[in-house]
């Protein structure tokens, strides 16, 4: 793909469009919000249920993301993540919190450094080395935890609980006035003031730290030198090599990154979503973070935005009485889509805009059918919306030029 | 290379979608048919004893279910002097491990092999046949063939809805919201059987209390081995104004104990005494627990095995064989609430209280 240096005028009005359809979809949401009397769509309580499911996800997106960027697919992310859950505990339990979050990453990393010797050093398939590291990962902490757990306060061989935690902070007059005033359910304000209020109540500072790692990692990878070598060796290693990058060093580093990542997320789930380690307990959560990966066009805040979805989805398949929250979510949906094709029809994409268009009108048919949605469809509202982002977005994707390539040194020749 | 990657995110995707299709059990069809069981001749084992547990998802040290399976066990142990052993399961396996497992059991000389767990009611019901002189039971189970009897199964079921009547008539009298919750780790009848007494529970007491009630999986078994799930629907049904939270949710409980320590509610323990195996923050946030004594059915089960008299069929643990009931760990419950509760008991075991199974 090649890319033209846009011109700062056409910058702004990227940034200028990127708002508007922000905007536009935020008065979407309030008017189906609105309409549909389904107030739980945008309570503090239920973002901020959103957020904490979002962020595992969105560590192990970003996890995902780094390895990528140097050309390496790392499906390990789940095994990543298991052993970060057990690393939190454990070090949590002798070094207090902050000690179990750089053991988490610490934990992680150990198993990036796995994928890369596999596939940096020993050129072995990076799927068949992720499936490899997966199957280990649960395996390994199914052992660690019934060595060293058995005999501690709280332990047993499958499960550690009562270790520290990192702190929870509410910042006190934005927090109380903001929930105020998404009380009120006013158009549009409402709503605003729900997130607000959301992500200003008991937010632990590891929330916080997986958003700032959001613009670390867009600042490091686009905006450093570092970066751009790591970048590199994702689109043309044999380049790189060329111009005398170490390619076999930078895969090895964004490898473990990303298994640091993938270990922080797992902390996130052992310290915040939850505040106990059981053997298993990422449920999943590491595929979805590489499909938001993907959903996020390898891009930073594209992963910020999709995992932000998917923890929405999986925050609201939780909710008692969810029926017709998610019945307001289809009526959601189908005007989101709607709009969609339109801008799809603008810029001439026919094909495209007719079966999105469709995908639309069979989901307001549905919304019109059923008064609620049975709740065996609530807990497939993040599968289902994996599967409907990538049949929707897929052509727009872009990922690295030598992602998941093999690239042997002197390639180049 | 991007349809590398791409199929491997499908492959993932799929691996959790399926295995969400895995185990929906259906209890339904535990009505008492053991009348027709009686015919069973007793299983007659090959020389003594030997005991064998597999576990389900959770395992031991889930400080509930697993736990007191296991505490059947020991109990066994101390009385009758055997060894043992024990079998893990992990959160993915497919119905072959677990038929791998039991036969495994069964070949190495266990005659006397117990499924923790729903989970094992179909591989019991098939490796069964292999091994007459092996006596088996399914904790919870049911059989999958009812026209095929195998007569040396037997399912060691509980009266989960007595139990959490009682535990419903406590939330009822201690919620000061006039709303209280229900977590359920799985939506299956099984669970739903504690919904239900749960509900019927606190609308006997005061039907002017609202019951908000939410399962963290449909059907995928790793809602009990989810404590973030746990936390997140508690806080949730904290959100709809939940003051008492009823957790059915195997290991999830401990992130159910989480959200309500935070919000300084109460919760209620379910299968084990789980006052006992909190963190010191949370004890004083644990108003009481639901026993399902499968100790009692465990040990029951191991001490019938070795009177020479295996058990087999369907055997229900109900309140009036104290197979299910309350703790008061804690002292949380007043004198007066005990005395109102221990009267709703008797009325159940008189059978003047009729207590329904499904919500």
């Amino acid at each position: 793909m090649t890319r033209t240096i846009a011109s700062p005028a056409a910058v702004r009005q990227v940034r200028y469009l990127t708002w508007i359809v922000v905007l536009a979809v935020l008065i979407t949401v309030s008017l189906v919000r609105v309409l549909t009397d389904q107030n739980r769509m945008t309570t503090p309580g239920t973002l901020r249920l959103a957020l904490i499911a979002a962020c595992p996800i969105l560590l192990a997106g970003l996890g995902g993301l780094w390895a990528e960027r140097a050309g390496i697919v790392n499906i390990g992310l789940e095994g990543q993540m298991l052993l970060g859950t057990w690393g939190a505990a454990f070090f949590a339990y002798h070094f207090g919190a902050w000690g179990g979050v750089l053991g988490a990453i610490a934990m992680g990393a150990l198993g990036g450094l796995l994928h890369g010797l596999a596939t940096v050093t020993f050129g072995v398939d990076h799927i068949i080395s992720g499936v490899a590291i997966n199957i280990v990962g649960l395996g390994a902490v199914g052992y660690l935890a019934q060595t060293f757990f058995i005999g501690y306060e709280g332990g047993g061989p499958r499960n550690l609980s009562g270790y520290a935690v990192p702190r929870e902070i509410t910042i006190p007059g934005i927090s109380s006035a903001a929930r105020w005033v998404s009380e009120q359910r006013w158009f549009l304000v409402s709503d605003v003031a729900g997130a607000i209020a959301g992500v200003t109540t008991r937010l632990s500072l590891l929330t916080i730290l997986a958003l700032l790692l959001v613009a670390f990692t867009a600042w490091v990878l686009w905006r450093t030198p570092f970066g751009l070598r790591l970048r590199s060796c994702g689109e043309s290693p044999q380049a790189a090599e060329t111009l005398g990058v170490n390619v076999y060093l930078y895969k090895y580093i964004a490898v473990i990154i990303s298994g640091g990542f993938a270990g922080l997320g797992g902390a996130y789930l052992a310290m915040v979503a939850s505040s106990s380690f059981t053997t298993g307990q990422t449920n999943g959560r590491g595929y979805i973070g590489l499909a938001s990966m993907i959903f996020g066009n390898w891009n930073p805040t594209g992963v910020l935005a999709s995992s932000l979805m998917f923890g929405y989805a999986d925050g609201i398949s939780l909710l008692s009485n969810n029926g017709p929250l998610v019945h307001a979510i289809l009526l959601l949906l189908a005007v989101l889509l709607l709009g969609y094709a339109a801008l799809k029809l603008r810029r001439g994409e026919r094909v495209t805009a007719i079966v999105i268009a469709g995908i639309a009108v069979v989901l307001f048919a549905w919304y019109l059918a059923v008064d609620s949605v049975p709740s065996d469809f609530t807990g497939m509202t993040p599968y289902i919306l994996t599967l409907f982002v990538l049949a929707v977005a897929a052509q727009r994707l872009r990922m690295p030029a030598a992602d998941g390539k093999p690239y042997r040194k002197g390639q180049a020749g | 290379m991007r349809h590398l990657t791409k199929a491997a995110v499908l492959v993932g995707a799929a691996a959790v979608v399926l295995s969400a299709c895995g185990t929906a059990a259906d209890n339904d069809d535990s009505d008492n048919n053991a009348d027709e069981q009686q015919q069973c001749e007793a299983v007659e084992l090959e020389g003594d004893p030997q005991v064998a547990l597999a576990y389900d998802v959770g395992g031991r040290g889930d400080q509930s279910f697993n736990d007191a399976a296991y505490a059947g066990l020991e109990k066994a142990q101390g009385e009758f002097g055997f060894d043992g052993t024990e079998g893990e399961a992990s959160s993915d396996e497919s119905e072959e491990v677990r038929e791998q497992r039991l036969r495994g059991f069964a070949d190495d000389g266990y005659n006397v092999i117990v499924g923790v767990g729903f989970a094992y009611s179909d591989s019991v019901d098939k490796v069964a046949p292999e091994y007459p002189n092996v006596s088996f039971a399914v904790i919870d189970g049911f059989d999958p063939t009812e026209d095929d009897v195998n007569c040396n199964v037997a399912y060691l079921t509980f009266a989960e809805n007595e139990g959490s009547f009682l535990v419903g008539v406590a939330a009822a009298e201690t919620t000061e919201s006039d709303t209280v919750g229900f977590v359920g780790g799985v939506n299956n009848p099984l669970i739903q059987k504690f919904e239900a007494g749960f509900k019927a529970g606190v609308e006997e007491t005061n039907p002017d209390i609202e019951v908000v009630s939410t399962y963290i999986e449909e059907s995928d078994p790793r809602g009990f081995g989810d404590p973030a799930g746990g936390q997140a629907a508690a806080e949730g049904l904290i959100n709809d104004g939940a003051d008492v939270i009823f957790h059915a949710a195997g290991a999830s409980g401990i992130g159910v104990f989480d959200a309500v320590t935070s919000a300084d509610l109460w919760a209620i323990g379910v299968d084990s005494d789980q006052y006992l195996t909190a963190s010191p923050e949370q004890q004083p946030h644990i108003l009481t627990s639901m026993l399902k004594r499968v100790d009692v059915s465990t040990y029951d089960f191991i001490a019938a095995a070795f009177d020479g008299e295996p058990l087999s069929g369907y055997t229900e643990f109900t309140l009036a064989d104290d197979g299910v009931d309350y703790s008061t760990s804690g002292d949380f419950l007043s004198g007066d609430l005990i005395t109102e509760i221990d009267d709703y008991k008797q009325q159940i075991i008189d059978g003047d209280l009729e207590v329904p199974t499904e919500p």
